[in-house]
């Protein structure tokens, strides 16, 4: 699953639980930076937001380095916090009421009401929250089988685990101009934090299926076979990497990139003389990157990175739309480097699609249309 | 050790200090969890995983709002698991958690022997091992799982559970360190493992008759959860033995009202008994009373020891202990069981216990 259930403390605290980031120009507003962090995964109706967490959108500018190994990052950054009072109906038995506010990077707080459609607003920010149908879909089962049995395990038509699952969604509409500085292109990261004086950073999330496909098998690390990487890498600062466990990573990815570029029994990527996979030091900097001066796309995730490793120039804004099929696209990228056949996990769309109007996302689906 | 007037300011403090989702809250997503999965199992789409989830977060509904149903909901879900999965070691670790939450230790171990067979990890297998060695009284052998995980991975959880047994071998200085340790170690703002902590704690100064600490630990047990049964319950206890009896009779009307644990209205009628109100004593009395008959009925090793105590106190019916008092012995050879043993002997009039064959 994308980033669901991606270590210990998201699996004992789903409310900070981050599932997935998505970063796009919107479609309907030019000029207008979207992003989205959804939390929760598996919500049930009743699920709100926690008081005690930060939920926050982290973005800085970006830009190709010059040696094309990967991104320049802006020092200046620009957060967007939003944060969740106590529901004053928990007792009523009626559905809570539940409020939040954001805070841009200029301190402006805009106001907005749960799971009203229409949000808040206010300084060039738009923003919703509330909890929507989980837009990710993949067959985690058969991924899974993948890994133990070390073969391929995937069918024609696969099983949706997160079919009609809801999440908790926080969706910023962003006049980008206007509030960030720097640009067209940025770096965007979600977090959850303790909202105490010295917050704590709980999770993390840049790009989809890092934790979870990528790093979580430990078999194949013949460095770290027993470490439970993941709770560490959820520590790290997205922009700042860490020198401890940098190199911890690194053998990870390396270990999991190979073994999956050897699932179709051919060896598709060049490694240097160390053994380094040529995406290890790319997917390190975990975060999406968006250039908002190309035109929405519904399929353009990754779409910089590959086009930084092939030293071309890129044609798409990148950065990550909410409909789009991310675990064939890593499938094809890891086992055959994109030069092969399309590799599918037999889940090709969620139970609802989102739409290209704000908030984005499909309204939660209610019990009885899961049970059908 | 610190002095009482501090330590109740410290744990006060601390519920402040330290940032959790407000218990309301968290009780709400715990309910959206346990609906989700639920959701999942009606319809033949659970995983085997997502099943064991599901009866662990029913569990801990249990545990905080004092509801014996949630537990034997729980049972009856790793009951189905464990024969459609029989050999999947998920299945095998849920089952040894049921059993040992009914006391059912022995068949607790075997579960866990099983699941390490089907290759479950180690170190989840003797953290499950150190519980229940715990729970039988074979310290040693908690201690060296409990010591050795602390030392290796020194978290809250590893730490939490040695401060756990130090409390319960009577070594309160090393416990009390180490429960602070284990709250700094914290680093989530799931307010339910600090609340549990907070109760284990206070269960500790209890025991020791540390009351004014108790009422602390409770207090702030209270503070993260306010729905936290099992702490409304011990703290009244500790208001009751502090001479504050209409707190104590406030607190646990609600309790006795709403619960199907019977230990409340028990508590309660041996509150009112003491205070003279021996009419409305009685009617709790006869409810608690009826109640430990249908739970020692149906699951005998899991509420021996509390019908024991009741039938000891309120319950009036000494030889009615004894038998039960009895049975907890055979269950568990603890020094708690040991006392609650003599205690029964005695009351019933036979010379007090003081070996261990019977």
């Amino acid at each position: 699953m994308s980033d669901h259930i991606s270590g210990p403390r998201a699996i004992a605290d789903p409310v900070t639980d981050i599932t997935d980031v998505y970063a796009f120009p919107s479609p309907e507003n030019p000029g207008h930076l979207v992003l989205v962090m959804n939390v929760f995964p598996y919500a049930g109706a009743s699920a709100v937001f926690s008081d005690a967490v930060i939920y926050r959108l982290r973005v800085r500018s970006a830009s190709i380095a010059p040696d094309r190994r990967g991104f320049n990052i802006g020092a200046d950054e620009f957060t967007f916090d939003c944060m969740f009072d106590v529901p004053d109906s928990l007792d009523s038995g009626m559905p809570p009421v539940q409020r939040g506010r954001c805070t841009t990077p200029s301190g402006e707080v805009v106001p907005f009401v749960v799971n009203d459609e229409k949000g808040g607003g206010g300084g060039g920010l738009h923003v919703f929250a509330g909890q929507r149908s989980d837009p990710f879909f993949l067959d985690g089962p058969m991924i899974e089988k993948t890994l133990m049995t070390k073969q391929l395990a995937f069918k024609r038509v696969g099983s949706d685990r997160l079919y009609g699952k809801n999440v908790l969604g926080i969706v910023l509409e962003i006049e980008w101009a206007t509030l960030l500085k720097g640009g067209p292109m940025f770096a965007v990261v979600g977090e959850t934090l303790t909202s105490g004086k010295r917050p704590i950073r709980l999770e993390r999330v840049g790009r989809p299926e890092i934790k979870n496909v990528t790093l979580s098998a430990k078999m194949f690390d013949q460095v770290n076979r027993n470490l439970e990487i993941r709770e560490l890498y959820n520590n790290e600062d997205a922009f700042n990497l860490g020198k401890t466990y940098a190199d911890a990573y690194r053998a990870r990815f390396n270990a999991n990139l190979a073994f999956y570029d050897n699932l179709d029994g051919k060896t598709d990527w060049s490694y240097d003389e160390h053994g380094n996979h040529p995406l290890t030091e790319l997917l390190l900097e975990d975060f999406l990157v968006v250039d908002m001066s190309k035109p929405f796309r519904e399929t353009s995730y990754f779409e910089i990175e590959e086009s930084v490793l092939k030293e071309r120039v890129h044609a798409t804004c990148g950065g990550r739309w909410l409909n789009e099929d991310i675990v064939d696209l890593i499938l094809t990228l890891y086992i055959n480097a994109g030069g092969g056949p399309r590799i599918s996990d037999g889940v090709d769309a969620p139970i609802a699609w989102s739409a290209k109007s704000f908030p984005y996302m499909a309204p939660p689906n209610p019990p009885k249309v899961v049970a059908s | 050790m610190m002095g009482v007037a501090n330590l109740t300011a410290a744990n006060r403090a601390g519920c402040v200090r330290q940032t959790t989702t407000h218990g309301k809250i968290a009780l709400f997503n715990l309910e959206a969890q346990i609906e989700s999965l639920q959701q999942d199992a009606r319809f033949g789409r659970g995983t085997v995983k997502s099943r064991a989830a599901l009866a662990d977060l029913i569990t801990l509904r249990g545990l905080i709002v004092g509801r014996v149903a949630e537990y034997e909901r729980a049972e009856k879900i790793v009951d189905q698991l464990v024969r459609d999965a029989a050999s999947d070691p998920a299945a095998s670790l849920a089952h040894a958690r049921i059993h040992a939450l009914f006391h059912r230790f022995v068949k607790a171990l075997d579960d866990l022997d099983r699941a390490e067979r089907l290759s479950l990890d180690a170190e989840t297998v003797n953290g499950e091992r150190a519980a229940i060695f715990q729970a039988l009284g074979r310290y040693d052998e908690a201690r060296a799982i409990r010591e050795e995980a602390a030392n290796r991975r020194p978290s809250f959880e590893n730490i939490g559970a040695l401060a756990g047994l130090c409390a319960e071998r009577g070594d309160l200085d090393a416990a009390e360190r180490l429960y602070e340790e284990s709250l700094r170690l914290y680093r989530g703002v799931s307010p339910f493992p600090l609340a549990l902590l907070d109760f284990q704690r206070g269960l500790m100064w209890m025991n020791n008759g540390v009351l004014e600490e108790a009422r602390a630990s409770f207090d702030t047990a209270l503070c993260r959860v306010p729905a936290y049964a099992p702490a409304q319950g011990h703290l009244a206890e500790v208001e009751a033995e502090l001479g504050d009896i209409e707190t104590a009779i406030a607190r646990l009307y609600p309790l006795a009202i709403s619960s199907d644990d019977p230990d409340y209205a028990g508590q309660l009628a041996r509150i009112l008994e003491d205070f003279g109100l021996t009419d409305e004593s009685r009617r709790w009395r006869q409810l608690a009373a009826a109640r430990y008959d249908e739970l020692v009925a149906a699951h005998p090793e899991a509420f021996a020891d509390h019908a024991a105590e009741f039938w000891l106190a309120a319950g009036a019916d000494p030889m009615k202990a004894l038998g039960l008092a009895r049975l907890n012995f055979e269950v568990r050879q603890t020094s708690r069981a040991r006392d609650l043993l003599s205690q029964a002997i005695a009351a019933a009039g036979r010379p007090v216990y003081s070996g261990r064959a019977l």
